[in-house]
């Protein structure tokens, strides 16, 4: 059965485009190297300790999340199989040892085995605790990754896995706009810690309590003459593996519990659909109804709101480890303002019934309200999460001084932002996954590499007037500049809504049909006319997925010829 | 579920094992009650319908019989073997064709009834010539030699390349949830002649639909559920009673009749 699944696996990854994989095999071969040399360049055998068990523990939290971020068609999904008649444990355990079967879990291997060379120096005779305990470590952060990854996509419908797929693309986000600090701090510190290791006890301590670090450990009792304590360790290390397998083999098995849905303490009224409460009883009120809803309700939605959330909690939290960045965590909630934008940016290709709706029931006004209705929508889902993160790490940082700033950049981005992704939204559809075939975190959007570029650089040239006040007023503090600048932070913030707004308005009167037609057959049935910036984004995009779809019939074309020949 | 040792059922003597049957079986959502304790006999080579109108439990309840859905009580009995104690025997009985069936998307059909029946245990030669039998009466070919990958698939040949996973290994008693729904009237009547050869042969089909007229064609036992009980259960006859199965079945599910004063705004 096993040997059936991991070909069932290889079969379906030969027919998926390699996409980012090859990149992810560079950067972890790339890593696993650099483990390696860094215990070959350890000043010494406590260096040596300190670089391994803190590489080992990186290696395994990055194993643990990597499935998360790189899933793809090499996911076997537990539900394909309830219908055979396959016991349930074989089928658990065949899908676990699928997943040790790949190039990803390779590296990672070669990078526990860096523990090797730490028993050679020590006493050659110890490397067979090393080799033995290299595998068990193996064993458990594959297991792990794919206990995490099982929760996910078991979870994706309740709250706190969301939550947790949220922390895990916070992190992801956090490294690519902020990694700069850690690896800063890395550069600044590698030096002393291979020369002289991790001088600090209680971090050392901390350190070897991971059961990463126990095949570290064995080797060196090993090499001590204690084979006794080296066995233990390993005997404990073995224990851990096996309970994160015990773990993990149910969740990979098909449910045959009820997905029961809890509609409780949801309020449904015609009131409400009509734009009731609060808000106006209009075309936009409706919308807005609609759109903060789905925010909340939607879970890929919900993920995009929370990614963002723990993208800035994070940059927050790693700008106050730093001393001299400390301040720059104040800040933490301008992050999550801007991912607004990035999260916001796929909202009219998620939504294809919605887009539907809107051809069918267009009139005068209904794509101006449409346009506006999803701008607020996405400012109230965020509005008070930026709110409470500012809040805290204003606490935190105990950057007053940076109250003034926030209280202007705040409405700029976030009117910057909104009109940022409802532009590239309309104009740069990206058609989603069909909201019935969403499994897992990663299953929600296509490829938007230009819309984040697009938002970002359209953010950044919306805010200007915002950012030439902030750094007129720290060039010279004053009460009125201050009071100026958040003014022109809340006009600008405004402005900005209200302009990108009215671009995506003018867009969509006449093109509605034409987004729908994106959506539905991937092309535009008209005459491209490559004259404005927007017709230029609007042809490039439609380009990237027409050229994907001619990659993708050329790979099946490849793929037939390799089946004739056969 | 009221857990039983015994993993086969023992009929009445002189009784034939029915190819499906339904005993107390219930299932509850939160606090609703979706399947209320049915008990169903499919007899052995019979097409056996299961209408009902929408929510009244026919998806919940055939889930429960091949092993989808746990019951909250209740058993389902596959040619006398019990589906939650022996689920691996009973499922070596069924061919199932479930609502929304999750399919490797990655795969083209040709490969996925391939792996299908080396996961059955299936000699190879077997599948390889069954494989592009079905391919072939299911007119999938085209979309095989194209290399067409099942999540490029349109519904309908969703369903074709699902009904070919049912009946690969063969099954002694097939399930199909609304089996033409999305289908083109050829292909329907391509898996109405499949079916008929198949109960011919001593095999058992239960199909659930909304499309009275189809279940009068095929059907020579019906089941009308609404609220998750049984209304009227026996031969196409006697449950029909001399009138129209349509008739038969607005009297027992109710209908909404559509008064002077509704929707007088329709076309105004």
């Amino acid at each position: 059965m096993d040997r059936e699944l991991i070909s069932l696996k290889q079969t379906a990854l030969r027919h998926t485009a390699a996409g980012t994989r090859p990149a992810g095999w560079l950067i972890g071969g790339a890593l696993a190297a650099a483990t390696w040399v860094a215990a070959l360049l350890a000043g010494g055998d406590t260096a040596r300790h300190s670089i391994l068990t803190l590489a080992l523990l990186f290696w395994g939290v990055g194993a643990a999340i990597g499935p998360v971020l790189m899933s793809g068609a090499g996911t076997l999904r537990p539900g394909w199989f309830a219908l055979l008649p396959i016991p349930r444990q074989t089928l658990g355990r065949g899908l676990l040892v699928s997943v040790y079967v790949s190039i990803a879990a390779a590296i990672v291997l070669v990078a526990l085995l860096a523990v090797g060379l730490h028993a050679v120096l020590l006493d050659p005779v110890t490397l067979v605790v090393a080799i033995s305990g290299a595998v068990l470590t193996w064993v458990l952060v594959i297991a792990l990754s794919r206990l995490v990854y099982g929760l996910l996509g078991a979870a994706m419908g309740s709250r706190v896995g969301i939550e947790i797929a949220g922390i895990q693309f916070g992190l992801m986000f956090a490294g690519m706009f902020a990694g700069w600090i850690p690896v800063t701090i890395a550069i600044e510190r590698t030096p002393d810690l291979l020369a002289t290791g991790i001088t600090d006890a209680a971090v050392t301590r901390g350190l070897d309590m991971s059961p990463t670090s126990w095949s570290v450990l064995a080797v060196e009792r090993a090499a001590r003459g204690d084979w006794a304590g080296a066995l233990v360790l390993l005997g404990a290390l073995t224990l851990c593996a096996g309970a994160v397998v015990a773990a993990t083999i149910p969740l990979l098995v098909p449910s045959t519990r009820p997905h029961v849905q809890r509609h409780r303490g949801r309020r449904r009224s015609a009131g409400l659909v009509a734009g009731g409460g609060l808000l106006p009883r209009t075309q936009t009120g409706a919308v807005i109804t609609k759109e903060v809803r789905q925010w909340s309700r939607d879970g890929w939605r919900l993920l995009e709101v929370q990614s963002g959330v723990w993208t800035g909690v994070l940059i927050g939290a790693l700008a106050l480890t730093s001393a001299d960045l400390r301040g720059i965590a104040a800040f933490s909630g301008l992050i999550v303002a801007f991912m607004l934008g990035l999260s916001a940016c796929t909202m009219y290709g998620q939504d294809g019934s919605a887009v539907w709706l809107d051809v069918v029931g267009q009139d005068e006004t209904s794509v101006r309200a449409d346009v506006r209705g999803r701008q607020w929508g996405a400012v109230l889902a965020f509005l008070p999460k930026v709110l409470v993160v500012t809040a805290v790490f204003v606490v935190l940082s105990r950057a007053w001084w940076a109250v003034p700033i926030l209280l202007a950049a705040t409405p700029a981005l976030f009117g910057a932002a909104s009109g940022a992704a409802v532009v590239v939204a309309a104009v740069g559809v990206s058609p989603g996954v069909d909201p019935r075939q969403r499994v897992g975190p990663n299953d929600a959007v296509g490829n938007i590499t230009i819309h984040v570029w697009i938002v970002m650089m359209l953010i950044s040239v919306a805010v200007v007037p915002t950012a030439g006040m902030v750094v007129a007023l720290a060039t010279a503090p004053s009460a009125w500049l201050a009071a100026l600048t958040v003014a022109v932070g809340f006009a600008n913030g405004f402005g900005a809504a209200w302009l990108l707004g009215r671009i995506a308005i003018g867009y969509l009167t006449n093109r509605l049909p034409d987004l729908f037609s994106r959506i539905r057959y991937g092309q535009v049935f008209r005459e491209t006319r490559a004259a404005s910036a927007l017709d230029w984004f609007e042809s490039t995009t439609l380009r990237g997925e027409q050229v994907a779809k001619e990659r993708k019939q050329k790979e099946r074309a490849e793929r037939v010829a390799k089946t004739a020949a056969r | 579920m009221t857990s039983e040792p015994s993993i086969s059922y023992d009929p009445p003597p002189g009784a034939a094992v029915p190819a499906l049957e339904l005993v107390g079986l219930r299932r509850e959502f939160a606090d609703k009650v979706a399947v209320d304790s049915i008990d169903l006999r499919v007899p052995p080579g019979s097409f056996f319908g299961l209408v009902g109108p929408n929510g009244a439990g026919k998806t919940t309840t055939l889930s429960m019989a091949v092993g989808l859905l746990r019951p909250s009580a209740g058993r389902a009995l596959v040619h006398g073997v019990d589906v939650w104690a022996d689920p691996i025997a009973a499922k070596r009985l069924l061919g199932v064709l479930p609502d929304g069936l999750a399919l490797p998307e990655r795969l083209t059909g040709g490969e996925l009834l391939t792996y299908w029946g080396r996961f059955r245990r299936m000699h190879v030669r077997t599948v390889a010539d069954r494989t592009a039998e079905l391919l072939r009466i299911l007119e999938l070919e085209e979309a095989e030699q194209l290399g067409t990958l099942v999540g490029e698939y349109s519904t309908g040949m969703r369903k074709k390349i699902g009904l070919a996973t049912a009946l690969l290994h063969p099954p002694r008693l097939l399930v199909l949830d609304e089996p033409y729904e999305a289908v083109d009237p050829v292909s329907a009547r391509v898996l109405t002649a499949i079916l008929r050869r198949f109960t011919s042969s001593g095999g058992s089909v239960i199909i659930s639909s909304h499309v009275m007229s189809l279940v009068e064609q095929l059907c020579s036992r019906v089941a009308i559920i609404a609220r998750g009980q049984v209304l009227a259960e026996g031969s196409l006859d006697e449950v029909r009673g001399g009138r129209t199965l349509e008739d038969r079945f607005v009297e027992l599910v109710g209908s909404t009749d559509l008064a002077e004063e509704d929707l007088t705004w329709i076309g105004s």
